[in-house]
């Protein structure tokens, strides 16, 4: 195999035909910033055989997307949300001493043996070890789960605070359900006016999906009694929600956005003089601001799309 | 023995509950798969999830942030390979030892014409799934992680405890070996 004999290209990207082939990788699983996503479309353009990789590429992901997940069944949930039930004193604290344990040294098979084939024959063994009032509190404690932790988690925390929470669950619930947006347009226009049909606020929606956010769709979100317009965007793998909560006179203005988290998502927060606006998403933190201050830029640029209902 | 094992923050076993509601149970689909992938079977991936999540019961004190996916999925990668060299020693590979499998020689690319692109599309998912499941171990986990996880290069990296071109050229080897089963010779599963 001689090295090809190309001239240096201007474009940064690497000579070698398999380096450019990872490169084509890339492209496809979103890793590429904006300039070299260019370059690599360029030399695609001018290449068939890197065509051809790219178009098996999708062709590929469409199937490995194609192929069924192993559906969470009640039974394996019940499984595990009794892990994290309140147990008496005794049993946590020796648990955890066993858990410790098996962390510190993972190499140690008798113990994990044990560990296991406890787990192993589940319902004869849960009746056998836990007494009726135990079981009755993992069923309580799984429908509590099912139903979302909201209430509790609202009532446990402060204002701001627990709006986030609402925020993290209404994100997480939708990440759960089969669809995270009730109306599914990449169209503003289409966007808008449902949420001011259904609940007579919307706000702007613009489609930023040359900037790497495409807009999903949108979705009513029940926040403390309130309904209120949710966004859907979304950029490489993740979703981005964006609740926008109609302003209230008393609330206080946060010009500046405000980097939280809730419930293992990051958020941002902000307010402008419609809307207080909470973006929340499992992307990493670079891009939510990069969103952020996208969406803010676009409001900023075309405010007649972002009037209140 | 009495003391608190998560090293100085005490949270409460509800604060605890609560974490661990928020953190772990919205990923147990994505952690099956993993396991499903990374074991063979869904019988064993519940076991190894179920193993998974005590240990992210009792770690859940030390989730500082970032993507939770990411977090449980490291420990049900580790749990799945402690429970296979438990379990089925002999199917386990070193997973340091890698010198043989990147000698294998990429997959030819002869026709630049697209007729593959059309087989692979249509490949039914009992073909897709064998062919994943043919996959030497490091070249599948990374591409599940990938495309069936979903997470990014530097999140399988950081998990791997691999360089991210690593990550790059395992999953690009990884896929190669698909396309070229899936779309070269086409055979009804």
């Amino acid at each position: 195999m001689s090295p090809h004999e190309n001239r240096p290209r201007e474009d940064g990207l690497p000579q070698d035909p398999q380096d450019m082939k990872l490169m084509i990788h890339a492209l496809v699983d979103g890793e590429l910033d904006a300039a070299a996503a260019l370059a690599v479309e360029r030399r695609m353009a001018a290449d068939p055989e890197l065509a051809a990789e790219h178009a098996r590429l999708v062709a590929l992901r469409g199937a490995l997307a194609n192929v069924p997940r192993p559906a969470v069944s009640d039974d394996f949930l019940a499984r595990i949300a009794v892990i994290a039930e309140v147990k008496d004193p005794e049993v946590a604290e020796a648990t955890q001493a066993e858990d410790v344990r098996v962390e510190a040294q993972p190499s140690v098979p008798q113990q994990q043996q044990g560990q296991v084939i406890a787990m192993r024959p589940r319902a004869s063994r849960w009746f056998n070890s836990f007494d009726w009032r135990q079981m009755a509190a993992s069923i309580a404690l799984t429908a509590f789960l099912a139903s979302g932790a909201t209430q509790w988690l609202t009532t446990a925390d402060n204002g701001a605070d627990s709006f986030a929470v609402a925020v993290a669950n209404g994100h997480r619930r939708s990440l759960l359900a089969a669809t995270p947006v009730d109306i599914v347009s990449s169209d503003r226009h289409t966007v808008k006016p449902w949420l001011d049909g259904r609940i007579g606020v919307s706000p702007a929606a613009p489609d930023m999906a040359k900037d790497g956010y495409a807009l999903l769709g949108g979705r009513v979100e029940v926040i403390g009694d309130r309904p209120m317009p949710a966004l859907v965007y979304r950029h490489h793998e993740h979703l981005i929600t964006l609740v926008a909560a109609p302003r209230q006179n008393e609330a206080k203005s946060v010009p500046v956005a405000d980097d939280l988290s809730a419930g293992g998502f990051l958020l941002v927060h902000w307010t402008d003089d419609a809307f207080s606006y909470w973006a929340i998403s499992d992307a990493e933190r670079p891009a939510l601001d990069d969103f952020v201050a996208r969406f803010r830029a676009a409001i900023i640029a075309n405010p007649a799309a972002g009037s209140p209902g | 023995m009495a003391g608190a094992p998560d090293g100085g923050t005490v949270l409460s076993e509800k604060m605890l509950a609560a974490r661990f509601a928020e953190v772990v149970l919205p990923h147990l689909g994505d952690a099956l798969s993993l396991a499903r992938w990374l074991t063979g079977n869904q019988v064993d991936a519940e076991d190894v999830v179920q193993e998974a999540c005590l240990k992210a019961h009792a770690g859940i004190a030390g989730f500082v942030g970032g993507n939770p996916r990411a977090w449980l999925l490291t420990i049900v990668r580790n749990a799945s390979y402690t429970w296979m060299a438990r379990n089925r020693p002999r199917s386990v590979i070193a997973v340091g030892d890698l010198a043989d499998l990147d000698d294998v020689s990429p997959p030819p690319d002869n026709d630049a014409d697209s007729p593959e692109a059309v087989l692979i599309a249509k490949a039914n998912s009992a073909a897709v799934e064998a062919a994943i499941a043919r996959l030497p171990q490091a070249f599948r986990e990374t591409v599940v992680l990938r495309d069936i996880n979903g997470l990014s290069y530097r999140e399988i990296a950081t998990m791997l405890g691999v360089p991210q071109g690593t990550v790059m050229s395992r999953l690009a080897r990884a896929r190669g070996l698909l396309m070229t089963e899936l779309g070269g010779r086409h055979e009804p599963a």
